[in-house]
């Protein structure tokens, strides 16, 4: 009898749990929105490579290093491949010239560069026919709920549920090195919820908002820089 | 009956080594325990000293056509930063002497034809150099999360640069700042995110000191003299 009623409370249990988690799962989603702005031709041989690097000026935020080299990576695999060249790898090679406080910061300023003889030298050794800026970051916004964890000697869980909203924002910036000049602007911006329901363990289901960023804003650069 | 006695003396007897082993055991655990606390203790109290480490690349630029003396003196070498708590007890030793000579070592023999490195500033006629060159660490900030409630660990440095001539005399003499941050990560340590904040500002120092020692206008000055000779 005791038996019985334990195994009906279980499978409430479960039932309950299953279809939380399967109504965040629903939920816990990510929208992103690429916006392309092109100023002139573009196309990229075998033999030419792209660098990406992260803009680090603002004093407010500084663009990540893991999300600069998830775009890279991102670009270098699948069909049409893309050659790009790691960001930290360019910027030892071409010190001081790209550091956060001496890189250029209008295409312009990328002209005065390339009239630098070792600068023109490093640039033609890796064959770099397109810088990408990226400048952005992801931010974390409404944050609601709670969840209160507790141990004691007969074991211990948690209760309770929490959520946030994830806010990725980040633009390319597309700089052609043969003429020195902007070539486009590709922007991408993704917005997911999590959860995080807790009955006896946490069970997080995070939106992939940084990572969806991260996909389509590569999948976009691809396509622009073969000038499709 | 005489086997049940013998029995039990023998239950007593081991009933009372087992005790007096027992509170033996027991004075060493605590004895462990106490000298394990006052270690911990002694040990979170204690400062901890972050001797910074890294590496730099070389300046990618021109070398001027000069012998560049350079003296490492005592408020460069040995300089060491004190973080206080908020108590005001010593709570950080930042050491960064030893990096920022890597740092120099790297940068002037790019951006000269030859560097010396001089033991005192009296060696530098004997030694043939064109000028000497002598950096010293005005004023060094940290900037932990904690104190800051930032997501990242700051350091902010103001250096005094010296350039004089073999005989001492002045050429120029300036103020530069470099600043260098690393974002917090719950995976790492505090004595981590201080030193790649620390190797982060002496970057931006080199990055800025090899591109702007030109256009310090005591140096640019006295490069336009000496090359014109």
């Amino acid at each position: 009898m005791i038996i019985k009623a334990q195994h009906s409370m279980l499978s409430a249990w479960l039932r309950t749990m299953i279809s939380l988690g399967l109504l965040a799962l629903l939920q816990a989603c990510t929208t992103t929105t690429i916006d392309e702005f092109r100023q002139g031709a573009t196309g990229i041989t075998a033999d030419d490579s792209v660098v990406i690097l992260g803009r680090r000026q603002g004093a407010a935020y500084e663009t990540r290093a893991q999300f600069v080299e998830c775009v890279g990576e991102r670009m270098a695999r699948g069909s049409n491949a893309i050659n790009v060249v790691p960001e930290q790898q360019f910027i030892d090679a071409m010190f001081p010239w790209f550091e956060p406080r001496t890189a250029p910061l209008r295409s312009e300023d990328l002209q005065q560069l390339m009239a630098q003889p070792l600068v023109k030298e490093i640039m033609t050794e890796f064959g770099v026919r397109y810088i990408v800026w990226l400048d952005g970051q992801t931010e974390t916004t409404s944050r609601m709920g709670s969840i209160s964890c507790a141990v004691g000697p007969g074991g211990g869980g948690c209760f309770g549920f929490g959520s946030w909203e994830d806010d990725s924002s980040f633009e390319a910036r597309v700089w052609d090195v043969s003429s020195a000049t902007a070539v486009g602007t590709i922007s991408a911006d993704a917005t997911g919820q999590s959860y995080m329901p807790a009955v006896f363990v946490p069970i997080p289901l995070i939106a992939r908002v940084e990572a969806n960023a991260c996909s389509s804003l590569a999948d976009q650069l691809k396509q622009f820089v073969q000038g499709g | 009956m005489s086997n049940c006695t013998v029995t039990g003396k023998h239950a007593a007897t081991t009933i009372h080594g087992l005790k007096g082993n027992r509170d033996l055991q027991s004075g060493i655990l605590k004895r462990v325990l106490t000298s394990v606390l006052i270690l911990l203790c002694l040990a979170s109290c204690a400062a901890r000293t972050v001797n910074v480490e890294g590496s730099y690349p070389r300046p990618n630029i021109p070398a001027i056509p000069l012998v560049l003396g350079v003296y490492y003196g005592e408020g460069l070498t040995d300089f060491v930063y004190t973080e206080l708590s908020d108590r005001g007890e010593e709570e950080y030793l930042v050491a960064s002497g030893d990096t920022h000579q890597v740092l120099f070592n790297t940068v002037l023999p790019a951006m000269f034809e030859r560097v010396v490195v001089l033991d005192s500033m009296e060696e530098a006629a004997a030694r043939g150099v064109d000028a000497v060159f002598v950096p010293r660490i005005n004023e060094f900030q940290l900037g932990m999360p904690q104190k800051t409630r930032l997501d990242s660990y700051e350091v902010w440095v103001r250096y005094n640069m010296r350039l004089t001539s073999a005989d001492g005399s002045y050429i120029a003499d300036w103020v530069m700042t470099a600043y260098g941050k690393a974002t917090a990560s719950s995976f790492s340590t505090a004595e981590r995110g201080i030193n790649d904040a620390a190797v982060a500002a002496l970057r931006d120092l080199a990055s800025n000191f090899s591109l702007g020692f030109t256009g310090v206008p005591d140096v640019r000055d006295w490069l336009q003299h000496r090359m014109s000779q």
